[in-house]
């Protein structure tokens, strides 16, 4: 029975953590997504986001973190509809952002947690942004702790 | 219904030739703007700050002729001389809608019709 248990606990655990560590990019992202926001950043899975904080970052693009980001208002409304559609839905990752970034939300802030700060500034990260810095295969989707090489410098 | 495809055909390469921009007629559509364009002022008006934090090269980099990064999240960001990036100034709307955006970031408001005429100018000279 204790076996039982501790086996079932195993694959639990397993299995959360690989789930989070795949934010798989749906199939059907618009192509305004990848030539209006993956210009200037990589394209971050929906999932990483509650539809709330996705609502508000497509409500302010005209002053998106220091930019102007603005789109014309069907691209918008397409972009906004399609991450809403895919926002992350388990309530470990649905909350919602401060300051709309997930670099704020207290799920990434605790898997970071180990991370210095002199760490993200070096010029091969340069920003919390820039998953891929570290996450290589992050551009897919892949975020898992098996598929990470941080930059020496 | 031969004649309908050749008619559908002919109609659909004449959208394409008319939407299809060179840097030189995107040049002419500013210029018609304002004056006669330089590029040394556009050169100048590329490297400077404008009273913000970041000037055109802060991103782009000078020569803009390479792939550089975007100066806070990293990404690369593709050539933007039309000598190493043929794709550059032959979409009006879309130049348009990045010199809106990188001009606010750059200036605080949007170019005029002489700084675009301007940096477009040197970019075409950039090799």
């Amino acid at each position: 029975m204790k076996k039982t248990i501790f086996i079932t606990t195993a694959l639990l655990l397993a299995s959360s953590t690989a789930f989070a560590g795949k934010m798989v990019m749906p199939s059907d992202a618009p192509a305004s997504y990848e030539a209006e926001c993956a210009s200037c950043h990589m394209a971050y899975p929906p999932a990483l986001l509650s539809q709330q904080s996705w609502k508000n970052v497509m409500s302010g693009l005209p002053k998106h973190f220091g930019t102007d980001a603005s789109v014309d208002p069907k691209t918008q409304a397409e972009i906004t509809s399609w991450l809403v559609k895919n926002a992350a839905t388990r309530q470990k990752y649905s909350e919602t952002a401060p300051e709309n970034r997930i670099s704020k939300t207290s799920w990434f802030i605790r898997k970071h947690d180990e991370i210095k700060p002199d760490v993200w500034k070096r010029a091969g990260i340069k920003s919390a942004a820039n998953c891929g810095a570290c996450h290589i295969d992050a551009a897919k989707g892949n975020f898992s702790e098996n598929n990470i090489k941080i930059p020496a410098k | 219904m031969l004649l309908k495809f050749i008619t559908a055909s002919l109609l659909l390469m004449t959208a394409l030739f008319v939407s299809a921009a060179t840097p030189s007629d995107l040049l002419k559509s500013y210029e018609a703007g304002s004056g006669k364009a330089s590029p040394a002022r556009g050169e100048q008006f590329f490297n400077a700050k404008h009273g913000k934090e970041w000037s055109c090269a802060s991103c782009h980099e000078n020569p803009p002729n390479h792939d550089t990064k975007h100066i806070v999240t990293g990404k690369v960001i593709k050539p933007l001389a039309p000598s190493a990036n043929p794709a550059r100034f032959t979409d009006e709307a879309k130049a348009d809608k990045w010199f809106k955006r990188n001009c606010n970031d750059v200036l605080g408001r949007e170019c005029t019709a002489q700084e675009k005429a301007d940096v477009l100018s040197w970019l075409m000279t950039v090799k």
